[in-house]
């Protein structure tokens, strides 16, 4: 586990950049990530997408599937992945400091 | 060794980006005899093992030599295939289904200079580098996973116990001496990733203890209820559970008497690792098949329950595979697949033939199907 510093708070992330503990999460880990997800400039269709995920894991203890995150919040895949170029899972979870997907991924 | 960038600018990375181009079509790498003749092929003939001839309308012929890989291999391995491929074949080559590489060339002589070339090659250690065959009704490549070497959820090493079955059953590999083609494949875990559900003979990595629960960490890398749903049997429910210090987080429980050591909860959750060193080990299923000819295609069925991990060179393994493949060999009929041959003798003579204990483990109790496994009729044989 290695611990990164950013604007003078700590995180403890993993190999792949994951959040280790989703209480961990503040929006000082938006802007931490962002560069290496390839985004720019932070919209209110990402911070849309972003609370989203949030409110749908606190309430349900998991990720929502890709087709209900594209259903609730009206972005297509396509465009979701305009928002977030390594895709919801890699992107998008990351960012608002979900666990990492597992599976067969 | 220092970074050496291949032009990608990680401050832009959308800009050049080439995405959606698929692979390179087949028709590219084709060699010219195969362009020329594709859709029009007559027959085709097994000249010697591990040798194909195809005739074409036209009457060209091309001469197909098989030689076996151990499908994980290094780059120079790779090179030295290519320059076989150079040197005999206009620089074209091939891989089958079950990583096997053909060599295609246009004449006999040729053909039979390539074997000969292919089967000098060796490592430093003595193997053979390109054993010639895999063709008719033999023993080819084992289709398999990747074990030890890369994956985190196996209960066995995939390229070790390959190795050591290959080994023991080189000679078939290089001949036709089976009543029909014998299909070996192997799995590190019942994910089974690959052909074991449907070959005749297959090799699968089996846990036989419950995952140990990492309470600590599993509400943060976890989802709970995909754990939860994760389990074939119900043996998971989430729970909340006391640390040592007196806090309480969520987390879950599993009824061992439950579980069945499938390590679907820890494909999901990082937080219920459960290989071990004396609990895993293999399990062998025979009797499948994928092919229509003559009876429809089969699952294989579960035939020893348990064989311990024995690394570097699973003695037990290879004895037991060729128990089965010698029994088959000897009592089966032309044409007939080993399940085909188990079926038609009926599976206690099959387990008396092989030489094999029949034990509690091999009866189906999972869920309403395996009511249909069982024996309702009168007929079977002392």
């Amino acid at each position: 586990m290695a611990t990164v510093e950013f604007q003078g708070i700590s995180f403890d992330i993993d190999e792949d950049g994951f959040l280790q503990r989703f209480e961990d999460w503040c929006p000082e880990w938006v802007e931490y990530v962002k560069e290496s997800e390839g985004i720019k400039d932070l919209t209110d269709e990402h911070q849309k997408v972003l609370d989203f995920l949030q409110d749908y894991y606190k309430k349900n203890g998991i990720a929502p599937m890709v087709r209900i995150l594209s259903k609730v919040t009206g972005f297509k895949l396509k465009h979701i992945y305009e928002l977030f170029p390594s895709g919801p899972g890699k992107g998008a979870c990351k960012m608002a400091g979900l666990p990492k997907p597992t599976g067969c991924v | 060794m220092a970074f050496i960038s291949a032009g990608y600018d990680p401050k832009h990375p959308m800009q050049d980006r080439i995405t959606d181009i698929g692979p390179r079509k087949y028709d590219e790498f084709y060699p010219p005899v195969i362009a020329k003749n594709k859709g029009k092929w007559l027959y085709h003939e097994i000249i010697e093992p591990g040798m194909l001839m195809h005739k074409a309308e036209s009457g060209d012929e091309v001469y197909t030599v098989r030689a076996g890989t151990a499908r994980l291999c290094s780059v120079t391995y790779i090179r030295e295939i290519c320059d076989i491929a150079d040197k005999y074949c206009g620089g074209h080559v091939r891989w089958t289904t079950r990583n096997n590489v053909e060599f295609m060339v246009e004449d006999l002589e040729t053909a039979k200079a390539l074997k000969e070339d292919l089967n000098n090659r060796k490592f430093d250690g003595g193997s053979h580098k390109f054993p010639v065959g895999g063709t008719g009704a033999g023993i080819t490549n084992i289709v398999h996973t990747q074990g030890w070497v890369h994956c985190h959820t196996p209960a066995t090493d995939a390229s070790g116990t390959v190795k050591v079955v290959m080994d023991d059953l080189f000679e078939e590999f290089g001949a036709h001496n089976m009543p029909a083609p014998i299909r070996i494949s192997m799995a590190c875990c019942l994910n089974m990733c690959g052909a074991v559900h449907c070959s005749d003979i297959a090799i699968l990595g089996y846990h036989r203890k419950p995952p140990i629960i990492d309470h600590e960490y599993l509400d943060n890398l976890c989802e709970i209820p995909l754990a939860v749903a994760a389990c074939p049997m119900g043996a998971i429910r989430p729970s909340k559970h006391e640390m040592p210090d007196g806090k309480t987080v969520k987390s879950v429980a599993i009824k061992n008497e439950r579980c069945m050591f499938c390590g679907n909860c820890y494909t999901m959750c990082p937080s219920l690792p459960l290989s071990d060193k004396e609990g895993d080990g293999l399990v062998i299923m025979a009797g499948g098949k994928i092919s229509n000819r003559i009876s429809n295609p089969k699952f294989s069925k579960v035939v020893v329950a348990f064989i311990p991990n024995e690394p570097p060179r699973w003695p037990t393994l290879s004895k037991v595979i060729r128990q089965i493949v010698d029994a088959y060999r000897t009592d089966a009929r032309k044409y007939e697949r080993l399940g085909a041959w188990a079926e038609r003798i009926g599976w206690e003579r099959f387990f008396e033939k092989c030489g094999l204990e029949f034990s509690e483990h091999l009866i189906d109790d999972f869920r309403d199907p395996a009511y249909y496994t069982w024996r309702q009729t009168t007929n079977f044989k002392w």
